[in-house]
């Protein structure tokens, strides 16, 4: 196998007590894209800053194809970044930004000119190299940065953040922009936010991030379906957490016993009596008649049902009191009224057991 | 709607822009009277008084203190930059202490801040000293301030990230300072710089102590003058006073755009 363009050891850095990075590994493999994803504060840019080399690290190795560097200082490490805010050079023309890792790498001037060109041009910012950083809109700022950052031909790309501060709209033509400019280029990239929608839709992998720590990684799909912890299944997307205890073994599946009454689900390696959460993302909820033979149910009441147009998010309250959300395509077929009673059910392998107890 | 508050805030400020322009549009009129009185509004015309501004006898004070602020402002500077880099970056023993003697002779009256230093160098024993290098240093000592204050606000305007970003891209440290940190600062550099040579040019406290005949800055030498009466050559010399700061200004702000510094800095400090 292909020496890893990434790879963090035991990764610490802490700011006086408080460790902001607290022991990380991650491997990044050649042209994969990883995202660190977790709320503020987690240590998403920390983690970035000492990859980069802003930070000294207090513990454990960085090492870039291969190459121990974590006493390497950031002008050699030969890293693409783009920064939160930009980090425009505001004195400097477009052109003279997006050149200016060459100038201080002593490419011939033919060729800077050259390669500055096609940079702007990969970013479809042609005939923009003239403007000042002042003169352009959050979107074209990014897509500069987006250019000095490649214009080196980096070993890998650092991300902070990048779309974090552009419209709605543009945030997603970027998302799109830059993944398949990123899959293109095929550099290792790593990607930091706190958008899970942003997370899902662009990674490879995800590295969900919970006080300084990576509390899971996997490719989305994984992550979303299959949460590790309460943390990571409440961080991405709305979910149905309900407390549950293990009742009996059932060859594959479970027995629990929950407050909302008996469940079914398929688990491995946990013994009878432990405390586990059963969890069950809304768009796998079902309500009304029609649930197989195998399926959980459970009685059930409407609480309140929000319209977003082409779904509906019904609100429910369980047996025990407990509320609950499901999803509904608005496909015309079925009414929901608040106070309601119907049945919610789900069939065993939609929900997803996680060896945590509340 | 309710207009009052509009038109008190009119009215202040007319009177504000009265009490600002009135003084400097009558001297500037009484220069231009026909006899040797400053009478306004003038009486007759002439351009005597003007000329007479650019007798030596003025010319040579004037010159002083054009050189002597030229002179200081540079000082300042090439002092201000590092001590302000100092204060805004690193974290030394008794920083607090070194900030605010540096920043000291900004609340300190001048007066008091020149008597002392006449004080200090004389009990020192450098009072031959005395004189043009002494004025020369107690015009350091209240223009730093001016200078590190303003280098200190441009940097820390500068979002770090800039920084950050061109090492990235592959730029030493030498590299960063030359390529990106000081043209960044440059327009708070040239603004402390202006600031440094105006409040010199502009200053009479620390000149009246200091100053030997001889090597009197063009305050001083008004001053001095004053004892005879207002004359309407000494309109004539405020008024000549009064322009070569604004024309330092202009000319600066056309060119490093400092604007900013001059309109804003109490804002951003
Ligand atoms: N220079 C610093 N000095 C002291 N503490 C710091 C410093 N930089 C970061 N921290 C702390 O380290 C922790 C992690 O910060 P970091 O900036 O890495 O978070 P983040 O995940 O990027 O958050 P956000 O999503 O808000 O950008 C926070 O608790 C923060 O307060
Ligand atoms: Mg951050």
């Amino acid at each position: 196998m292909a020496e890893p363009a990434l790879k963090l050891d035991k990764l610490v850095k802490r700011f006086g007590t408080h460790a902001a990075v607290d022991g990380i590994d991650l491997a990044v493999a050649p042209g994969e894209f990883v995202t660190l994803l977790g709320p503020s504060g987690c240590g998403k840019t920390t983690t970035l800053n000492l990859i980069a080399g802003f930070l000294a690290p207090d513990g454990g190795h960085i090492q870039l194809g291969g190459r121990m560097v974590e006493n390497l200082p950031p002008f050699q490490r030969d890293l693409g970044m783009v920064f939160q805010d930009y980090a425009l050079f505001p004195h400097m023309t477009v052109a003279d930004n997006v050149a200016f890792g060459l100038k201080m790498r002593k490419v011939a001037k033919g060729e800077i000119s050259a390669r500055v060109a096609e940079a702007l041009a990969l970013v479809k910012l042609d005939g923009f190299g003239a403007r000042r950083p002042n003169q352009l809109s959050g979107g074209q700022r990014q897509r500069v940065a987006l250019a000095r950052a490649l214009v080196i031909r980096p070993t890998m790309l650092l991300l902070d953040e990048p779309l974090s501060n552009l419209d709605l709209k543009l945030r997603e033509e970027m998302r799109t922009e830059i993944s398949s400019l990123q899959r293109r280029l095929g550099i290792a990239t790593v990607f930091v936010t706190h958008d899970q929608g942003e997370a899902l839709t662009m990674s490879d992998r995800i590295a969900v991030m919970r006080d300084g720590m990576i509390e899971q990684i996997g490719a989305p799909a994984e992550i979303y379906e299959r949460p590790a912890t309460r943390f990571v299944a409440g961080f991405i997307g709305s979910i149905n957490m309900v407390p549950a205890k293990v009742d009996a073994i059932e060859g594959g599946a479970v027995r629990l016993a929950t407050p909302a009454g008996p469940a079914r689900a398929r688990i491995d390696g946990v013994s009878a009596g432990a405390g586990v959460t059963l969890t069950v993302r809304p768009e796998r909820l079902k309500l009304g008649p029609g649930a197989p033979a195998d399926a959980v149910a459970w009685q059930a009441r409407v609480e309140r049902v929000v319209y977003t147009g082409a779904r509906l998010e019904v609100q429910l309250a369980l047996a025990d009191g407990s509320s609950a959300m499901a999803e509904a395509t608005n496909d015309g077929s079925t009414r929901f009224t608040a106070g309601q009673t119907t049945t919610l059910w789900f069939r065993p392998e939609d929900a997803w057991v996680i060896r945590e107890s509340a | 709607m309710n207009k009052g508050p509009w038109t008190l805030l009119k009215v202040t400020v007319a009177v504000i822009y009265l009490f600002i322009l009135g003084p400097i549009l009558i001297t500037a009129a009484v220069a231009f009277n026909g006899t040797n009185r400053s009478f306004f509004p003038p009486r007759g015309f002439s351009l005597r008084w003007w000329g007479e501004a650019f007798a030596p006898q003025w010319v040579q004070p004037l010159m002083f203190s054009l050189e002597l602020a030229a002179l200081t402002a540079v000082i300042a500077t090439a002092i201000g930059v590092p001590l302000a880099f100092a204060f805004q970056r690193y974290d030394f023993p008794g920083k607090t202490i070194v900030r605010t003697i540096t920043l000291g002779p900004l609340i300190l009256p001048t007066l008091v801040t020149g008597i002392a230093l006449l004080q200090f160098l004389t009990v020192i024993g450098l009072g031959r000293w005395l004189g043009y290098w002494a004025l020369l240093i107690g015009h350091v000592i209240i223009c730093l301030p001016f200078s590190v204050r303003t280098i200190a606000i441009s940097l820390q305007a500068m979002p770090g990230s800039v920084e950050q970003a061109a090492a990235n891209l592959g730029a030493g440290p030498l590299s960063v300072l030359r390529y990106v940190t000081f043209p960044i600062i440059m327009p708070g550099i040239f603004a402390g710089m202006a600031f440094a040579f105006i409040h010199s040019f502009t200053d009479i406290n620390m000149s009246l102590f200091i100053a030997k005949p001889g090597q009197r800055p063009v305050t001083v030498a008004i001053m001095s003058f004053l004892d005879f009466g207002f004359a309407p050559t000494l309109a004539a010399l405020s008024i000549l006073s009064l322009l070569i700061p604004l024309v330092l200004i202009a000319v600066l702000g056309r060119f490093v755009g400092i604007g900013n510094f001059l309109y804003q800095e109490q804002g951003r400090g």
